[in-house]
């Protein structure tokens, strides 16, 4: 696999607020990457110099090889990018909008992947309705229509699916897993998490202006410590109170069920204790830490551990 | 360049203004036609002092700057607020677009619109005089060089501008001004004491005096010094508009 993004020594300040600090991140072509991080993270900074419309004040950037500075025209016909923010051209109807964004990345006739898009993103029988009339999804679909109406080999979705109904948002995401299993990259930022959970190979988290952790999903969750058990008994369960002396977990009010956070060597040690006790058991479960979780334990930390 | 690319914002920017025809191409004319009516009537019997023609056929050429003027910098300025406002300035940072490709294609958008508006102008005016065009050639190129020009500081206004309001600052304060008192309605030869020496300190007095030669064969001074002042400033404007979006003026944070 080779490297489709390559980011070093990325700096951008706003005045006194470091809204990049020494940003360094390679993305490999055909990944599904994640950028997650709270608001004012530097996500969409990131993405904005990518795509040319932030200044960088310092470091490089190349996108399949070439500089964004100096060669920025390839670099932007390698890029779909679609931006947080929606935004239309009010003159122009959906299709004609995608024509003109056709012609701009040089291609002259372009029906066939207009009409492709605008079937993937449910806008086939708004075509010909200028953009006031759609809805705000509509708007958000017609956007990332435009991003991909030159087959870019990176895509880049900043929020892509805010607004979005879920219905369409699935029908969204069908569309770009196969967009990424045709060998595009996809780089995904989302306040969703459990959208990237599901969706992205590898993920960086970014907080005040710094990439804090970046790794692959499995490993990201399995830095976390974290095991939920969760276990129903047949009737009222007693003894526990006792028994689980400075464990610490939830107990319903019907004291039929219980919900134990913990460490994963303690697992064992907790399940005996209950085990002892001779309760009826009809069912456990444990689960594992989340995306969430990790995401709130890095964003607290401030950036303390940073790589 | 990408010819693809290229024309696609020049298509861009003529269908912009197209689709909203009544408000960019028949308004202005409105306005230019209350002038011909009210200067052809009010003034009928008139000559212009040192130039022995009628008044109206002395205006015609002046008026007909006038609106391509106003309509090429409209084109460009409204259009490139109107695309901050909207926030789609970003689909042309994120296009492949070379600045100079921005520059004259935005500036062809607006030189378009100016020329259908002057010569829908000129056509209007036929009813009021003769029509005749001493050097059509020489009209033709002036009126190209005026229209870039007005449509590349549009461009600067545009990109300038933060809101609508600050558009507005730039055709009243500048541009309105500039064209009344550039020897439109009269001819800047007649004025009195240093106000005629002032009137050189205008650019837009050569490109009325250039384009007035071209249609009745006489002005205020040699056509060719002022083809030199009106090249070299559309040369400086495109150095100028190619450099701004080349640095993102306004646009890039």
């Amino acid at each position: 696999m080779s490297t489709a993004i390559e980011i070093r020594d990325i700096n951008k300040s706003y005045g006194n607020l470091q809204a990049l600090d020494d940003i360094n991140l390679d993305i490999e072509k055909g990944e599904f990457f994640g950028l997650l991080g709270p608001n004012g993270a530097g996500k969409s900074t990131l993405i904005g110099i990518l795509g040319g419309l932030v200044h960088k004040d310092s470091g490089k950037i190349t996108v399949l090889g070439n500089d964004i500075i100096s060669d920025y025209r390839k670099t932007k016909k390698s890029l779909g990018i679609v931006p947080q923010e929606i935004t239309f051209d009010p003159y122009f109807t959906v299709r004609e909008t995608l024509e003109m964004h056709s012609g701009y990345f040089g291609i002259k006739d372009n029906s066939e992947k207009i009409d492709e898009l605008l079937a993937a993103l449910s806008l086939t029988d708004k075509a010909d309705i200028g953009p006031r009339q759609l809805s705000g999804g509509m708007k958000r679909r017609l956007l990332i229509a435009k991003a991909l109406v030159h087959d870019p080999e990176i895509i880049v979705l900043d929020e892509p699916t805010a607004g979005v109904d879920v219905e369409l948002r699935n029908s969204l995401w069908d569309y770009v897993i196969n967009l990424n299993k045709q060998g595009k990259t996809i780089i995904l930022t989302t306040h969703y998490l459990e959208e990237a959970e599901a969706l992205c190979d590898r993920i960086a988290i970014m907080n005040k202006g710094r990439i804090v952790k970046v790794d692959s999903k499995e490993s990201l969750i399995n830095s976390i410590d974290k095991k939920i058990i969760k276990i129903k008994f047949a009737d009222a369960a007693h003894g526990l109170e006792e028994e689980l002396v400075e464990i610490d977990f939830k107990l319903n009010d019907d004291r039929r069920q219980i919900e134990i956070e913990t460490a994963k060597k303690d697992i064992d040690k907790i399940l005996k204790k209950i085990n002892a006790l001779n309760l009826d058991i009809v069912d456990i479960d444990i689960e594992s830490a989340k995306l969430e979780d990790v995401f709130i334990k890095l964003t607290n930390l401030g950036g303390d551990e940073h790589e | 360049m990408n010819n693809i690319t290229f024309f696609s914002l020049v298509k861009r920017e003529v269908a912009r203004f197209s689709k909203v025809a009544i408000q960019t191409i028949f308004a202005p004319l409105i306005s230019t036609g209350l002038y011909l009516i009210i200067f052809s009537y009010s003034f009928q019997n008139r000559e212009v002092a040192g130039y022995g023609i009628p008044y109206i056929d002395f205006i015609v050429p002046g008026l007909i700057m006038m609106s391509l003027i106003q309509n090429s910098f409209a084109n460009t300025s409204s259009s490139l607020i109107g695309a901050k406002y909207n926030g789609i300035i970003i689909d042309f940072l994120l296009a492949p677009f070379s600045y100079i490709e921005l520059t004259l294609g935005f500036m062809i958008g607006g030189m378009v619109r100016g020329m259908v508006v002057g010569s829908v102008t000129y056509l209007v005016a036929t009813f009021f005089y003769g029509g005749a065009v001493a050097h059509p050639l020489l009209a033709l190129f002036f009126a190209f060089l005026v229209s870039s020009i007005f449509s590349l500081f549009g461009i600067v206004a545009g990109l300038w501008a933060e809101k609508f309001d600050h558009v507005s600052i730039f055709s009243n304060f500048f541009i309105t001004p500039l064209t009344f008192l550039s020897g439109v309605f009269y001819s800047v030869k007649g004025l009195p004491g240093i106000w005629s020496e002032v009137s050189l300190f205008n650019p837009v007095f050569y490109m009325v005096d250039a384009v007035r030669f071209a249609f009745v064969g006489q002005s205020d001074i040699t056509p060719v010094f002022s083809a030199l002042i009106i090249g070299s400033l559309a040369l400086l404007l495109l150095v100028v508009v190619t450099y701004l979006f080349k640095i993102g003026y306004k646009v890039k944070s």
